[in-house]
């Protein structure tokens, strides 16, 4: 009996494998509200193409795609040149949005919104800043009433991407964070308790008072975490919106590398939230499945052009029409 | 005298005492479990649970339809791949027990069943998902049977000796040879024994995660290809339960408490088939 169902669900597996092309990816958890919603439509459009993303992280996705396991992957932290030549095939790197990375934080007694400077999120992260009432926290936020209670800080368990912008923008502004944590998808954290994916640090966040951690956007907004202000290297108090991280990629467009591995952080303008950056689509070149490439490059083509118009209400800020344009000239070295 | 035979009673009493108060402490984490995941789970429960698709990140609604699909496939792999080595080799066990050869299987036997489920996903990611560069529900398949054969090989060898002597006796001196006997009286005889090894087995690796991360991967869509990644219960409870959205976690308690229902069944018709082997011995 039981060797008949298994026949018949065999049967059926086969049946339903030579109707549809199923691409596995794998990345990110930053974008990944978008890229499942985009999936999911794409799927829509052309029911035959399922394109299943799991979000594993950054680090994983890169991981993953050199091994050859997954058909294209999904990083926030462009890959290093020595991740590159690890995999040993040539990847492009097609920035698909752009968001925020914000410092979320749980103090119960505190309604209004706080204002944090670089170099004082630095400490925080550093262990150095170990109380919400901290002279330093303070002095930027005169009139807010600041618990005397400890600070938990909550980071990245896994390779992730999130942490990639974050420290890439602690580093930017503070050298000691630079020298003793440094920019990578995978740090050594001097202090605080670590957590799977932005999920999972949104998750760890609200359910920790005086917590204080960091995840995309969207994270925030979906959750109702309170979020706060990060000042900007023109000195404005910024709040993260798809505006504000859409002013730091305007400044991005007029001189994008032609790999499109380019950081966005601490970006110089009015109105600019320091902490943004593109995210990336990672695809093979010249991959050997031929098939699956065309209906990843259709994919890509569609997310960059029509695909941008999911962007805002889930938190994203869309491309720069000049960086569209870069992308879709570079779409065309793809193998198809 | 009496004072004595008081005291000895008091103190019959006394331990008797400890030992209900130790039953009932090992039972209340359980009766905590079934009782909060019931509270919790049942409620979550509904239609669309059962037949609808997953919703894209953050969106309300939809189900868990594909995952349950997935885990049946992945369990469906795990006993075609586990009873047919661990039933025979349980047999070979049961058979010949005193032989250096079934020490040694015994023992391996042991061994595998005490290696952590994780390092089973590891070693089934290794050989079964580089080589092929691919995800896919046989790598899940065959890690969760890889954790089931020990328990298959055990429980197959200890309820064959369960059948009575006498038929085996019974069917050798009616000039029956060795292996007809085997097949012929003691296997049907141990069939419901047999079943039972399987169905523990099965409940045993229907609640696994870690073997399935590296290895059947999960899958957004509906998938019953083999060769491809695949949803499970497990690991999308898992991922739910991780999330920060109420409707998540409202799903994930609703799959928390289907997995317990799978494997409360599982165990129940396992112990129905132990029931009817003892009954049949005492006859």
């Amino acid at each position: 009996m039981k060797k008949l169902f298994l026949a018949a669900f065999v049967l059926a597996a086969t049946v339903a494998s030579a109707q549809t092309v199923q691409i596995n990816g794998a990345g990110a958890t930053f974008p990944n509200p978008i890229y499942s919603k985009w999936f999911d439509e794409y799927h829509k459009v052309h029911p035959n193409v399922e394109i299943n993303y799991q979000p594993i992280g950054s680090g994983g996705g890169i991981r993953q795609l050199s091994a050859g396991t997954v058909f294209f992957g999904a990083s926030d932290g462009p890959m290093t040149n020595e991740q590159i030549t690890g995999a040993g095939f040539r990847i492009l790197h097609v920035p698909t949005v752009l968001g925020g990375v914000v410092p979320v934080y749980n103090i119960p007694e505190v309604s209004a919104e706080l204002r944090f400077t670089g170099k004082v999120l630095a400490d925080i992260f550093l262990g150095k800043i170990t109380k919400w009432d901290d002279a330093g926290i303070r002095s930027l936020n005169p009139g807010v009433s600041l618990p005397n209670v400890d600070i938990t800080v909550v980071h990245r368990s896994d390779g992730s991407g999130t942490s990639y912008i974050w420290c890439d923008y602690l580093s930017k502004v503070s050298p000691d964070f630079k020298k003793t944590v440094g920019v990578a998808t995978s740090v050594n954290w001097p202090t605080g308790v670590g957590a799977k994916g932005n999920e999972g640090v949104a998750g760890l966040v609200r359910q920790t008072p005086g917590s204080i951690g960091y995840v995309e956007l969207i994270y925030a907004l979906q959750n109702k975490i309170s979020y706060g202000s990060v000042q900007s290297s023109d000195g404005e108090f910024v709040r993260a919106s798809t505006e504000t991280v859409s002013n730091a990629a305007a400044v991005a467009a007029k001189n994008m590398p032609k790999d499109f591995r380019v950081s966005i952080t601490n970006a110089p303008g009015h109105d600019v939230y320091p902490i943004s950056s593109f995210t990336w689509l990672l695809l093979q070149e010249s991959p050997k499945d031929v098939a699956r490439s065309r209906i990843m490059v259709d994919f890509a083509r569609w997310a960059i052009s029509g695909g941008q118009g999911f962007a805002p209400q889930l938190g994203y800020a869309p491309l720069p029409k000049e960086v569209v344009a870069l992308e879709l000239e570079a779409l065309n070295r793809v193998k198809q | 005298m009496t004072a004595n035979l008081r005291r000895r009673k008091w103190f019959s009493r006394f331990f008797e005492i400890l030992c209900g108060l130790a039953v009932v402490i090992a039972l209340i984490p359980l009766a905590m479990i079934l009782f909060y995941v019931i509270k919790e789970g049942a409620g979550a429960l509904n239609w669309d649970f059962f037949t609808k698709m997953p919703k894209p990140v953050g969106e309300s609604g939809g189900g868990m339809a594909n995952a349950i699909v997935g885990t049946l496939i992945l369990i469906g792999i795990a006993a075609l791949f586990a009873v047919p080595v661990g039933g025979i080799c349980g047999i070979h066990l049961a058979e010949y027990p005193g032989t250096k050869f079934s020490s040694v299987v015994r023992f391996a036997a042991d061994v595998l069943n005490g290696v952590p489920s994780i390092v089973v996903g590891i070693f089934a990611y290794g050989i079964l998902v580089l080589p092929v560069k691919r995800f896919s529900a046989i790598a899940g398949g065959v890690a969760l049977g890889l954790l089931m054969v020990p328990i298959v090989v055990r429980t197959t060898e200890e309820l064959i000796r369960l059948v009575p002597g006498g038929l085996r006796e019974g069917a050798l001196a009616l000039g029956a040879t060795r292996s007809r006997a085997v097949f012929g009286v003691i296997l049907p005889a141990a069939l419901p024994g047999i079943l039972t090894g399987i169905l523990v087995a099965l409940a045993r690796v229907a609640g696994e995660t870690a073997p399935l991360l590296f290895t059947a991967f999960n899958n957004r869509f509906w998938s019953t290809s083999l060769t491809q990644p695949i949803a499970s219960l497990t690991v999308q409870v898992f991922t739910y339960a991780i999330s920060p959205y109420d409707d998540w976690h409202r799903q994930a308690w609703a799959g928390a408490f289907l997995l317990v229902m799978i494997i409360l069944t599982l165990s129940i018709a396992a112990r129905f088939a132990v029931r009817r082997l003892e009954r049949m011995n005492r006859s």
